[in-house]
């Protein structure tokens, strides 16, 4: 069977998290930063996936699990606010959801 | 699961039960006061269960869970801040329009996942802990649904909270592919220090932090306090500002100390730096707040500074003096919020300077609440505040780290500057209209009453306290 590097397998992970971490500081529509997130979590799961593997421990998958599990609960959660946040403001764009700043001094 | 496994997870089964029994009554049928009153029992009854089980600790529940008088002690910080805190709920929740029920369901799964935190000793509780905490706080900080700026808080929170879960999840997996194990103590047993960190490991621990750092609002990942405890409903922001970092501080407190960082010159710097820069904005943000809670999220940031500090002691008493100095931070800071939210309604928020002005001369009792509470945090003597600073500063003169005192000792001289100015404010006369407040409920006045009582007790004889932490606490 043919075995790729671990190095390669987490650059990989890398690069997907890199993506995702991309994603939420540029895009602005709530939605999309939502998926970014989800790659992040989920090239997190990789990594686990890859560690699994390589040390032959089941630990790993068992977590990537849990990461699906946890993952799918805060996009049930952030779903819902997505809908209270376009109730609000009628917009998905997060420039437009910043009401909340400093306001110095009387 | 053997039956000392049950016996020593007992205090924290009211937490788990009781959101099952609270959602079986609202399905049937919606009735606030017996809400109110199970989870005030679950709450007591995991008090209560503590002392309980202390005799059957230290335990290993498999590989996931370490019960130990750490985190035992941590645990009944959590609950009794949660129990201070749903007492100031109850008369702000009362009044909101729309469902009621579920901020209690939420508030005691969120405090279950900060109980799992404080017990946690492998990667998989730790995470699963937290989540449980975060996924429960992104609802309770937007439970105002209502206001715009609830909403936005939450979703502010859920994105930052979310990524930094990210952060520190490909952490968790670098450390994880480098030693193949994700318990803390056979991650402890791999680590003989001085050991050579490879650039993956340093980059999963510095992920780590980037992750933990978030949760605790370290600067430079703090900007999303202010925000967030402005929005969130008041009993909400000093839930974050409490029970969440307690228990996030517990398991970083724990996993630390279990790697060891301490020792590791890398780890010192940055964390030294982290912790002067945490102490120093902080102040300098909040200097200059007109808004209560956005000045108390500043507050917070310093003070989770502070206890940062004791991760580079890197002793017993150092992690003494921290749960020393947690325990009175998140009694003040309840206080403060406290007196906040049982002046506050769901149409007219009590969170500015300009609404506490001249509190003094229509609710004396709560002035000299928010009082006892604002000198605590300010640590002037015969309060509880001085004591814990004093021991905590105590302790780093001890462990000859002089620069980091001379920060905290500025850093808690600018406070006072803030802290004297919310003082200032409630007992400055007002000419202005007349400012009305809602009735005081019976839960709330217990609760604070209990808070400045324990301020004052603790400034005045604080040993017995400390004793009991000294004869019990260690790592």
């Amino acid at each position: 069977m043919l075995t790729i590097p671990i190095e390669i397998q987490l650059l990989f992970a890398g690069l997907l998290f890199f993506l995702g971490l991309v994603g939420v500081l540029v895009r602005r529509n709530i939605f999309f930063i939502m998926m970014s997130i989800e790659i992040m979590l989920n090239s997190a799961g990789l990594v686990f996936i890859i560690a699994s593997a390589h040390w032959k421990h089941p630990g790993g998958q068992v977590m990537f699990i849990f990461i699906l599990a946890v993952a799918a609960a805060e996009v049930s959660i952030g779903l819902a606010l997505i809908l209270r946040v376009f109730h609000h403001y009628k917009s998905l764009d997060v420039e437009a959801v910043n009401e909340l700043k400093d306001e110095v001094k009387e | 699961m053997t039956a000392t496994d049950i016996l020593c997870l007992v205090p924290v089964l009211p937490l788990a039960v009781g959101p099952l029994i609270i959602m079986i009554m609202v399905a049937i049928k919606r009735n606030y006061e017996l809400t109110y009153g199970i989870t005030l029992l679950a709450l007591l009854l995991g008090f209560a269960f503590i002392f309980y089980t202390i005799p059957f600790v230290p335990h290993s529940i498999g590989p996931l869970f370490v019960i130990d008088h750490f985190s035992l002690f941590f645990l009944g910080i959590i609950i009794l801040s949660a129990l201070l805190i749903v007492l100031i709920s109850y008369g702000f929740i009362k009044k909101l329009s729309g469902f009621k029920e579920e901020y209690y369901i939420i508030l005691l799964t969120a405090t279950l996942g900060a109980a799992l935190l404080a017990m946690a000793n492998d990667f998989v509780s730790f995470f699963l802990g937290l989540e449980t905490l975060s996924i429960s706080l992104y609802v309770l900080i937007s439970f105002q649904k209502r206001k715009r700026l609830s909403v936005e808080a939450g979703v502010k929170y859920l994105i930052l909270a979310a990524a930094s879960s990210a952060f520190l999840l490909f952490g968790m997996g670098l450390v994880y592919v480098r030693f193949g194990t994700m318990q803390f103590d056979q991650l402890a047993a791999q680590l003989i220090y001085p050991v050579h960190l490879s650039p993956l490991l340093l980059l999963g621990f510095g992920m780590m932090l980037v992750g933990l750092g978030f949760k605790l609002a370290l600067v430079p990942f703090h900007a999303w306090t202010p925000d967030v405890y402005q929005g969130a409903p008041t009993p909400v922001s000093a839930y974050i500002a409490t029970v969440s970092k307690g228990g996030v501080m517990a398991v970083f407190i724990r996993f630390f100390f279990a790697v060891h960082g301490y020792q590791n010159h890398v780890f010192f710097i940055i964390i030294s730096a982290i912790a002067i820069l945490t102490m120093l904005l902080g102040n300098f943000l909040a200097i200059r707040q007109k808004n209560l809670k956005r000045l108390l999220g500043y507050s917070s940031i310093t003070n989770m500074g502070f206890i940062i500090v004791i991760l580079l002691i890197g002793n017993k008493q150092g992690v003494q003096a921290s749960i020393f100095y947690l325990l009175i931070y998140f009694i003040s800071t309840i206080g403060a919020f406290g007196v906040l939210s049982v002046l506050s309604t769901e149409d007219k928020m009590v969170e500015t300077m300009k609404d506490v002005k001249g509190l003094y001369w229509r609710k004396p009792w709560l002035a000299a609440a928010m009082t006892f509470s604002m000198l605590s945090l300010a640590g002037l003597p015969l309060t509880a505040g001085f004591i814990a600073k004093f021991y905590l500063i105590f302790e780093a003169v001890k462990a000859d780290i002089l620069f980091l005192v001379f920060v905290m000792l500025a850093s808690s001289i600018i406070s006072l500057y803030y802290y004297l100015r919310v003082v200032t404010a409630m007992f400055s006369k007002t000419g202005e209209e007349e400012k009305t407040y809602p009735a005081l409920s019976f839960s709330g006045g217990l609760a604070l009453s209990f808070i400045s009582v324990v301020i004052l007790f603790l400034g005045v004889y604080p040993g017995w306290l400390i004793e009991m932490l000294i004869k019990f606490v260690g790592l």
